[in-house]
């Protein structure tokens, strides 16, 4: 009962953050630029130019946003489904995807059904159709073909964009990566070996301090367990000495004698060893040929 | 006729003689010398014959787009080398390297854990030798790491951090781990005295088996959380060890340190041989890995070796670490501890230095998965 009760426990403890959990992680998308008045940016697949937003993943593993819902209206927040079903709406990690707020939605996934001008807020809302995911107020004053966005992709303060950035990083330019800033700043790699040898040996000098700490815990253990059980062993002793009466060790001894003079056994060794050869005689029962199948024969029928 | 000569000249085309190259040729014969000294010198033959027959098989020369190659996508070669690029047969190696693993050398005198880390100091001191050479960082971390003298961790690290030189990698990681016996001797004699090869360790003290079992968990816990980026390595050879330990799960740790991993050295190591084809291997970079790759080894085991004698400064005399077994910290288990063996045999032939040796010698294992974690962290 004790044990159901942990196991249930333990499941428990781990449905619970799963409740809160969306499938594929669509909690991980975030809502990242938008522009409203587009008279001169980015053009869409019909040669239009028309108001946009961005979505990001923020996450490593990909998400497939198919079924989710994208709104302007808190009282209609099923106001666009994005269709299921289309490969480009799994969105592959750290990357961003981009909706037209057109009003026009028969163009095609991307094309929502309303558009920025008219709209407060927009809200990603989650394929159960009630949980917002991530919502973003409007701003009114926006000029033409300025974006508004965050300063990083999928986690920034938003502010005025100095270019817009349709599908691309909102920082501008990409990150460099680890290895060439290492060249700049660490030429000769000394840096880096004095700082990746200081962690081998941090990590390895606590697992030998932490095992020289279970070490002495086991040898003190194994101490004490040897300690109770020679006590235990000795008041055993007293016990069946003061026990066993000398008629017993009379008998016991009686027939170890008896026992050594029968078998003519004796306790004093010659340490000497003989090696005689030995003639085995043939015998059938070891023979091969009485233990082996014998190969049936072939009876020709000569009718 | 014209027919014919035509067919015979088209089947021509597809044959490996018209589309070969004196390249190739070269490659073919380095494949057959890794095979000659697996057979006949007996060096690690359960790598070498299978990159040795991989190198062999990727260096035919192909008609492109028959879906044949290691590098055409689809085909079987390529499917087959899915786990190198990808990463995941080297931490499957490490969970059987952890299934047959007795840490109990290293539990019963944890301070041997340190040795395996001063002999990291050979894949960091080839990291900034391949920097020198004008190699990226991220090169040279993948490079070093065969300072580690592990080859499924240098497998793992040059998979991620620069797959244009894993073969070369590769190959020289286990060519050297197979030279170990020629490599550390002479170092090792050169830099102790007879004094020091002749001193006497105590015997390790017997572990129980709750300690066995602490091990794999504790060393875990430990590791990853100073390392994250080690997990794929350092999970699942400790996964590996308390399959073996926990003394529950007998049958999954035999199944760990015998069919999967013979299965899974049999893959990686053709289709890393697969992958050292002619065009991408026979290049001046593969030449500067061989020698960087020797360097590191020499590295790995001079500082293994001088960081015992320096730690004997601070050890009671009854306490003291012979010397010979510092070598033992580039992981290349169990051949570097039993080369501490044979070298201490020949000054003292009954002072057997293998238990001992061990020590160090699967703490390299740590040491190096630890180092690959970190130069992933760095570098990626």
């Amino acid at each position: 009962m004790k044990k159901f009760r942990l196991i249930w426990v333990l499941a428990s403890l781990v449905c619970i953050p799963s409740l809160s959990a969306y499938a594929q992680s669509q909690g991980d998308m975030r809502l990242n630029e938008y522009l409203i008045v587009n008279t001169t940016d980015f053009q869409d697949d019909f040669g239009q130019h028309n108001g946009w937003f961005e979505l990001f993943n923020t996450s490593y593993g990909t998400v497939d946003i198919g079924g989710c819902y994208i709104s302007n209206d808190p009282d209609n927040l099923k106001k666009y489904i994005i269709p299921k079903g289309d490969v480009l709406t799994k969105i592959k990690p750290r990357q961003h995807i981009l909706f037209w707020a057109d009003n026009q939605p028969f163009r095609g996934t991307f094309h929502v059904n309303f558009t920025l001008a008219e709209s407060d807020t927009i809200y990603f809302v989650a394929s159960d159709g009630r949980t917002i995911l991530d919502r973003i107020e409007i701003r009114k004053d926006l000029p033409e073909n300025k974006s508004f966005g965050r300063s990083t992709d999928g986690d920034g303060e938003w502010g005025f964009m100095d270019h817009t950035s349709p599908s691309t990083n909102n920082s501008g330019t990409d990150n460099a990566s680890k290895s060439s800033v290492l060249k700049e700043k660490d030429p000769n790699g000394l840096i880096m070996t004095l700082t990746a040898m200081a962690v081998v040996f941090t990590a390895l000098i606590l697992l030998s301090l932490i095992f020289k700490l279970t070490g002495t815990l086991a040898i003190r253990k194994h101490q004490k367990n040897t300690d109770e059980a020679m006590a235990g062993a000795d008041k055993q002793n007293v016990a069946d000495v003061a026990e066993t009466s000398s008629e017993t060790y009379a008998a016991i001894a009686a027939a170890l004698h008896l026992y050594i003079k029968e078998s003519e056994a004796h306790d004093n060794e010659s340490f000497t060893i003989t090696l005689n050869h030995t003639d085995r005689s043939y015998s059938p029962w070891s023979s091969k040929i009485y233990t082996l199948r014998q190969t049936p024969s072939v009876k020709k029928n000569n009718r | 006729m014209d027919l014919i000569i035509e067919n015979i000249s088209q089947f021509f085309q597809y044959t490996g003689f018209a589309n070969g190259d004196w390249k190739y040729l070269i490659m073919i014969l380095i494949g057959l010398l890794l095979i000659y000294l697996a057979i006949k010198k007996d060096w690690e033959p359960m790598l070498l014959i299978p990159i040795g027959f991989g190198i062999i098989m990727g260096n035919i020369p192909l008609f492109p787009g028959l879906s044949v190659g290691v590098y055409e996508e689809g085909s079987v070669l390529n499917i087959l080398y899915y786990g190198v690029q990808k990463g995941f047969y080297p931490p499957l190696i490490f969970l059987g390297i952890g299934a047959m693993t007795d840490f109990s050398s290293l539990i019963s005198n944890p301070k041997l854990l340190l040795i395996g880390a001063a002999a990291q100091f050979g894949i960091f001191g080839a990291y900034m030798i391949s920097l020198a050479l004008g190699f990226s960082p991220a090169e040279a971390g993948a490079i070093g790491i065969i300072g580690g003298a592990d080859g499924p961790t240098a497998i793992f690290l040059s998979s991620r951090l620069a797959p244009d030189l894993m073969g070369a990698i590769a190959v020289s990681a286990y060519s050297y781990m197979a030279l170990v016996p020629v490599i550390q001797p002479p170092i090792m004699k050169l830099l102790t005295t007879k004094k020091e090869r002749l001193i006497r360790m105590k015997p390790p003290r017997p572990v129980s088996p709750t300690e066995k079992k602490i091990f794999p968990i504790i060393g875990f816990l430990l590791t990853a959380f100073i390392v994250p980026s080690g997990i794929p390595l350092l999970g699942m050879l400790f996964f590996g060890n308390l399959l073996k330990e926990s003394g529950v799960t007998r049958r999954l740790a035999e199944t760990a340190r015998g069919p999967l991993v013979d299965i899974v050295t049999i893959l990686i190591g053709l289709t890393v041989g697969c992958s050292t084809q002619a065009d991408k291997f026979l290049q001046p970079k593969s030449v500067y890995i061989f020698l960087i790759g020797a360097l590191s080894f020499v590295i790995a085991t001079t500082m293994g070796v001088l960081f015992v004698k320096f730690f004997n400064l601070f050890l009671k005399p009854g306490n003291k670490i012979n010397p010979l077994i510092g070598n033992a910290g580039v992981s290349a288990v169990p051949d570097s501890a039993r080369v501490s063996n044979n070298v201490g045999l020949t000054y003292d032939k009954t002072n057997y230095l293998l238990m001992h040796a061990m020590g160090p010698n699967v703490a390299g294992v740590i040491g190096s998965a630890v180092a690959a974690g970190l130069l992933l962290g760095f570098l990626s």
